[in-house]
């Protein structure tokens, strides 16, 4: 029986969407309770998926529907165990940053709410298409509600960031457009009929040569997105610039995208070209740890601090992805799941105080914990999660992704190059600490010095209720991220095998051809599985 | 693993007491009564604490049934890692209570009892007192889950739960932006130190396949950690265990206050006292030597490890006594003898006496806690805040009558004054240095059992000194406060502290003059009488931790004796001479004033690592700052950016309407397009279809081509406007013979022209090297009649059985993994005419893909190479 729930999480923000479209731009409020109502019934829906069985592998909830039959395009969606929690992470954050943002954004409410209504369709559309072009327009189609966010609704120079963060994304994802054209194109030589769909096109093995131009422009649009450095320039001008609602969904939501881009498409379709230049991925991840934790810890604008945590966090994200094991990517999976949660919270948490008095600069607070103790101790404990204290979540993603890097290849666990990147990421266990409690030491510890904060209020209902979710989820995933990892324990489990068993065939060839690797890999199975043969003699005849 | 029922479910709430404690104050604190929340804090620790007793009490009965018995409580799997070996390892949330932990526990519960009882007293008129209550019985959680899991990430959890606790408390009073700065800087430190448990964590895991103690223990006995680390530090190889214990050791440097990282634990005392007390002198501080004692049996397989953590203990307790001796402030005084102490107990643990070390964690605890609240005692009612400078106080005996004799009585413990608890543990420290004197055939242990033994005696002449200095000169003698004319800040009246604070103090004496006994030796000193048979503290350690066995020859036990007695006698003696009843530093008088000063500047460390290390990574920091958003910004955007504008306005200059320009490219444009139809183009493709080959090439306008196909100089067909020939190749037209091989495994693959010498074939194609040993030369190959002829060349692969192999020519087989096919050669000439008359020639080489039935040996006189161009 096909059930229709990820249709349903299509389709209800885009029926929304077009709902607030239709209705006057004065009714404010209807518009709000309509838009955030809308996103709850989303988060219901999106619930209902985590209650489906993820102990093997496979995607769940998948509609297939042809499209443009000529060109095999078709609209296939599904989920599995990694992109799962991505959808709901997606669900949970979406209503908490609309919700935010009705503290500070005043004018334009019918287009706000329409932009949300529609960024929640493209991201959620992008985590479960499993249709290259599908997925190319979702991706694509995150892209316009974001820059009109930044753009309209932004800081002082918001038209600067916006187009910046606009074209910056756009180079990447136009090279991807053309590697998935040549991916297409090269299955139809083979297999006689074009398709876009994923699963048809994972049975082809490229050429090694190939594999590393087009990885190279799956790599770039993805890398952007993560980012990566040097390519995370565009990150902290669209933070900074952003509403709290943008920064909120750009931090929690949008950079999720390029990891599960890596994950999901560029990996499978080029496993040669990732296991070569994967090491210098995570290398670079290694760098940005630390890069990122060196400029973090010198911001005096508080959202660009924590802009410039994310790419230190991104970078252990990069770096348990390409060790290519399962502590690596599951720990991945569950620090993009964390990273959204906490730095979603500290963006909440900085435009508390921006909302109030309209700075962000570190110089002017100092003493906060005298007047606003709750929001003192919301903070601390975001901090806390955001540097990896252990019983919150972002201990158990850390520690994952660094036992993971510390464990890729050979018996005892480790090549060279792996135990020195893994030495030099877990420093930034230390310079997270740094950065961090600097921030916390100049906001709320000491005496008040500007006589302007002494009145200063603590947090509403409206901030607590859009809050206390996260720090919910802070401590359920530290404490209990067993119900979070089986679920996508599986998956992962199958994607190593699958990607090592791509990564032999993709070596193997000369030519482009067509591998049924279902079958090859049950055989594979029967044979006892993955340890490499070793080569026997044959003689010739 | 096995669990053993029933289940301890007591272990699990001596934690989660506390910790609901340190929930219910913290968020509700606030707007309930003091008294509640005294009942909540106080009341959740002493529950813990007597739940402690009922277990240790029953560990005890345990014991009498087997000598390994152990109190267990699984409470759920955390999450799990997937080794390299397929093996999955979980990581459970899982107490256990064994002799080492149940002591701890018990220590922990207790002493930190007796402070939450202190505290009612000292903080209850702070308007924090609840949020105190909360961090501290957070604190209490966090330390008892370090002590109590089983398994190193549960550890984890309290180690650095610990230390937020420490920095919460530190910087208690935060509107003091000074003293929230020093609790950063313990988190910070600290967390230096957690980078070394986490990548200790990793080897440890990657070793032996578990996070359990008692799995990395059993791994450890089982030699597993005796090979050496896989990567080359420094161009030496040490063994697994050295590395993994250097990591784990720079975690204990961290949280245990020993060099490098102690710098942060003189700066604590900006907490409150109780914290001083609790969290910097008895309980987590000493969370390091645990740790040690915990994985004993691991890292006594590395002497080399051992020795470092000896030395860096000896120096520090120097170190840091040194700085003591000068300080004018009470608890300045106190946290420097923390640390010296403590370096007595790294040094205990790295000459392998793991028992005498974590015996002077138990005794310390009492009186160090005891000498920390004496001071807040004395804090207290001279109403001072912060610190006391000693040199203000004098003659408090008369004030402060309990508080002076559970400070002398604590005083003389630390001293090592016989039979009291510092003396037991103190003694059986230097008797385990000075056992490694005597062991045979060890230079190493040998050399480093004197440097500790020296340097502890040392350390301990200067502990008694600064001890009974800061009790001279805060007890005896004239109160220098009393008269309020000068510049002195402190209370007129002083006057001794309620009830809440003594009795505290009171216990905690009363424990530092007596506990010792339960380590009371086997053998007496002098005498040589063997008191029991066995050391009461010792045996019970036995079952956990590992060690060097206590020497019993008497002129070990003298020496050691002798030497804590003579080191306390003279400490005591020149403190009594310099200070009794004196109100001037007389030490600073007598001491040169420069040298003074930079002991008393605590020998400017911390000047030192902000001048080499804080400092540089700051500026570098700074630059990275600015240099992001200028140079990586300027590369990755700004001059892709200008690329790009620069590139449209050259391009629309171009489009400026001028009529001649247009023309000239247009000239430019047919010129270039006649120059390439001047010549013609050609390129040969070939198609084979059983033994004929069809040879073409593409179409050009005006073409005429001819082709000579077998390369014998003259061309078959005439000029012709067809482009494509058909040929039927024969063994006199073949120039050669090239043999191909593809490795299947990396794809390689090689071409040879074979003759009929023997040639050597390329290995890495034949086989991979790794199968090869290294004077291996692999295969030859030459043309023997029809066939081409492979053998092996000295190559002992393991590639068995095979002697040589015929393969027909044009027929493709198998070698290793190489994938081999013979191929004739001949080679095409096409001439191709344009309707200019000129023309151009292409040559091409071809394999065929099929062989002759008799190839004339005539034709392959010649090496191939020169026939093939």
């Amino acid at each position: 029986m096909t059930t229709h729930y990820l249709t349903w999480l299509l389709a209800i923000p885009a029926a929304s969407a077009l709902v607030v479209l239709l209705v006057p731009r004065s009714w404010d409020v209807a518009i709000k309770r309509f838009s955030i109502g809308a996103m709850l019934v989303e988060l219901i829906v999106s619930l209902r998926l985590v209650l489906a069985d993820y102990s093997d592998a496979g995607y769940r909830f998948v509609e297939h529907v042809a499209w443009v039959e000529s060109f095999g395009i078709s609209y296939k969606v599904g989920v599995d165990g990694i992109s799962l929690w991505l959808v709901v992470l997606t669900t949970l954050l979406s209503p908490i940053a609309l919700y935010a943002s009705w503290g500070s954004i005043k004018t334009g409410i019918k287009g706000y709410a329409l932009s949300f209504l529609l960024l929640e369709l493209g991201m959620l559309g992008a985590f479960v298409a499993l249709d290259l072009f599908l997925f190319y327009v979702f991706w694509e189609l995150m892209l316009v509600p974001m820059y009109l966010i930044i753009g309209i609704w932004g800081g002082k120079d918001r038209v600067y960031a916006a187009v910046k963060f606009f074209l910056y994304t756009m180079v990447g994802s136009l090279l991807m457009l053309v590697a998935i054209l040549y991916v297409v194109a090269s299955y139809e030589k083979l297999a006689g009929h074009y398709t876009f769909d994923l699963q048809e096109l994972s049975s082809l093995v490229l050429p090694a040569s190939q594999q590393y131009l087009l990885f190279g422009a799956f790599a770039l649009a993805f890398a952007i997105k993560v980012p990566m450095f040097p390519f995370h320039t565009w990150l902290p001008d669209a933070h900074v610039q952003a509403p709290t609602g943008g920064s909120v969904i750009l931090a929690a939501v949008l950079l999720k995208l390029g990891i599960y881009g890596f994950i999901r498409f560029a990996m499978p379709l080029f496993p040669v070209a990732s296991q070569t230049i994967g090491p210098v991925l995570a290398g670079l991840g290694v760098v940005g740890i630390i890069y990122g934790a060196y400029a973090a810890w010198v911001q005096r604008d508080l959202k660009k601090l924590v802009a410039y945590s994310s790419v230190s966090h991104m970078g252990f994200i990069l770096l348990g992805l390409f060790a290519m094991n399962r502590n690596g990517i599951s720990g991945a999976i569950l620090q993009m799941i964390n990273h959204g949660i906490s730095t979603g919270a500290l963006f909440l948490l900085v435009g508390v105080i921006y909302d109030r008095r309209h700075s962000r600069k570190l110089d002017d607070f100092g003493g906060l914990a005298k007047v606003m103790p709750w929001y003192t101790l919301f903070f601390v404990v975001i901090t806390l999660s955001s540097i990896g204290l252990p019983g919150t979540n972002g201990f158990v993603g850390e520690f994952m992704i660094l036992a993971g890097s510390f464990l890729s290849r050979t018996a005892i666990g480790f090549g060279s190059s792996w135990f020195i990147m893994t030495l030099l990421a877990t420093t930034g266990v230390i310079f997270a600490a740094v950065y961090m409690l600097h921030a916390v030491l100049r906001i709320f510890w000491g005496k008040i010095v500007h006589p302007e904060n002494e009145s200063l209020t603590d947090l509403n209902r409206r901030e607590v209720a859009s809050l206390l979710p996260l720090i919910v989820m802070v401590f359920w995933i530290g404490l209990y991220p067993k119900f979070f990892l089986d679920k996508m324990n599986p998956s992962v489990d199958a994607f190593v095998t699958d990607f090592t068993v791509r990564y032999y065939e993709g070596r193997r060839t000369g030519e482009p051809r067509l591998v049924d690797f279902e079958e090859l890999e049950q055989r594979i199975e029967a044979a006892g599985g993955l340890a490499m043969a070793e080569p026997t003699h044959e003689d010739a005849q | 693993m096995h669990v053993e029922a029933p289940q301890q479910i007591l272990l699990l709430l001596i934690i989660l007491f506390p910790l609901g404690g340190a929930i219910i104050n913290g968020l509700l604190g606030r707007y309930m009564a003091k008294g509640l929340v005294t009942l909540v804090g106080v009341g959740s620790v002493a529950l813990s604490f007597a739940l402690a007793v009922v277990s240790f009490v029953e560990l005890y009965g345990l014991r009498h049934e087997s000598e390994t018995a152990t109190l267990v409580y699984h409470f759920y799997e955390w999450f799990s890692l997937k080794l390299p070996s397929g093996n999955v390892v979980a990581v459970n949330v899982r107490f256990v209570m064994d002799s080492l932990s149940g002591v701890m526990t018990l220590i922990v519960t207790g002493v930190g009892g007796l402070i939450h009882l202190y505290s009612i007293g000292y903080m209850g008129d702070d308007e924090g007192y609840p949020r105190f209550m909360s961090f501290l019985n957070l604190f209490m959680a966090s330390m008892l889950i370090l002590v109590l899991g089983s398994s190193m990430p549960v550890m984890f959890v309290g180690w650095e739960g610990v230390g937020l606790c420490s920095y919460l408390l530190i910087g208690f009073w935060f509107e003091n932006r000074d003293y929230a700065a020093a609790g950063r800087k313990a988190f910070v430190v600290n967390r230096i130190g957690d980078f070394g448990v986490l990548i200790g964590m990793f080897i440890l895991v990657g070793v032996a396949g578990s996070f359990e103690f008692a799995d990395i223990n059993s791994a450890a006995m089982a030699g597993e950690f005796r090979p050496d680390f896989p990567v080359w530090l420094l161009g030496v190889a040490p063994s697994l265990a050295t590395v993994a214990c250097v990591f784990l050791f720079l975690g204990c440097t961290g949280k245990s206050a020993q060099i490098p990282l102690y710098i942060w634990l003189p700066d604590a005392m900006a907490g409150p006292t109780p914290v001083s007390a609790l969290i910097h002198a008895a309980t987590m501080v000493t969370a390091g030597v645990y740790l040690c004692c915990r994985l004993s049996p691991l890292f006594i397989t590395s002497d080399v490890a051992m020795s470092i953590i000896a030395v860096t203990g000896t120096l520090t307790a120097l170190l840091a006594a040194s700085i003591a001796v000068v300080q004018r402030e009470m608890k300045k005084i106190l946290a420097y003898s923390t640390v010296s102490q403590l370096g007595f107990m790294f040094a205990a643990v790295g000459v392998g006496a793991f028992a005498a070390g974590f015996f002077h964690v138990f005794t310390h605890a009492f009186f160090k806690a005891c000498l920390f609240l004496g001071a807040g005692s004395v804090m207290h009612a001279v109403h001072a805040h912060g610190d006391a400078d000693i040199f203000k106080l004098g003659g408090l005996r008369k004030a402060l009558p309990i508080t002076r004799l559970t400070f002398l009585a604590s005083c003389l413990a630390i001293a090592g004054f016989p039979l009291t608890s510092g003396f037991f543990s103190k003694d059986e420290i230097l008797l385990g240095a000075a056992a490694q004197i005597f062991r045979p055939d060890d230079m190493l242990m040998t050399s480093v059992g004197w440097f500790t033994l020296i340097g502890l005696t040392l350390a301990a002449v200067m502990t008694a000194f600064y001890m009974f200095r800061l009790y001279f000169l805060t007890f005896t003698g004239e109160y220098r406060s009393a008269d309020q004319s000068g510049d002195h800040p402190y209370d007129a009246h002083p006057h001794e502290s309620p009830p809440a604070m003594t009795i505290p103090l009171v216990v905690l004496a009363v424990g530092a003059l007596t506990v010792g006994f339960l380590g009371l030796p086997h053998v007496v000193p002098i005498i040589g009488t063997h008191l029991s048979d066995y050391s009461w503290w010792g045996h019970w350690m036995e079952a956990s931790v590992a060690g060097q066995p206590v020497p019993e020859q008497m002129y070990i036990v003298n020496l050691a004796s002798g030497l804590a007695f003579g080191a306390m006698a003279i400490g005591i003696s020149a403190a009594w001479v310099l200070y009794r009843n004196k109100s001037t530093d007389a030490l600073a008088e007598k001491m040169p004033a420069r040298l003074y000063q930079l002991a008393f500047d605590k020998w400017r460390v911390d000047e030192l690592y902000a001048a080499t290390i804080v400092n540089p990574i700051k500026n570098v920091a700074v630059v990275a700052g600015r240099a992001d958003m200028t140079f990586v910004d300027a590369v990755m955007t700004k001059l892709p950016s200008f690329n790009v504008r620069e590139a449209g306005r050259i391009l629309a200059r171009l489009q400026n309407g001028v009529v001649h320009v247009y023309g000239a490219v247009v000239v430019v444009g047919v010129v270039a397009v006649l120059a390439w139809f001047w010549t013609p183009h050609s390129r040969i493709e070939a198609a084979f279809e059983g033994t004929r080959v069809e040879l073409t090439t593409p179409q050009g306008l005006g073409y005429e081509y001819r082709w000579d196909a077998n390369s014998d100089g003259e061309f078959e067909t005439q000029w012709k406007g067809t482009p494509g020939t058909t040929f039927e190749y024969g063994h006199d037209d073949m120039r050669g013979i090239a043999v191909f091989l593809k490795n299947t495994h990396s794809g390689i693959e090689h071409r040879i022209d074979v003759t009929d010498e023997w040639m050597p074939l390329p290995i890495e194609s034949v086989v991979p090297a790794e199968f090869l040993s290294p004077r291996d030369t692999g295969f030859e190959v030459r043309i023997d009649g029809e066939f081409l002829l492979f053998r092996k060349a000295h190559a002992r692969t393991k590639l068995s059985g095979m002697k040589e192999i015929r393969l027909p020519m044009g027929k493709s087989g198998r070698l290793g993994p190489a994938r081999v096919s013979s191929r004739p050669l001949v080679e095409a000439t096409l001439e191709v005419r344009n309707a200019f008359g000129n023309t151009r020639r292409a040559t091409k080489e071809i394999a065929l893909p099929f062989g002759f039935e008799a190839p004339t040996h005539a034709s392959l006189t010649r090496p191939a190479h020169e026939v093939v161009r």
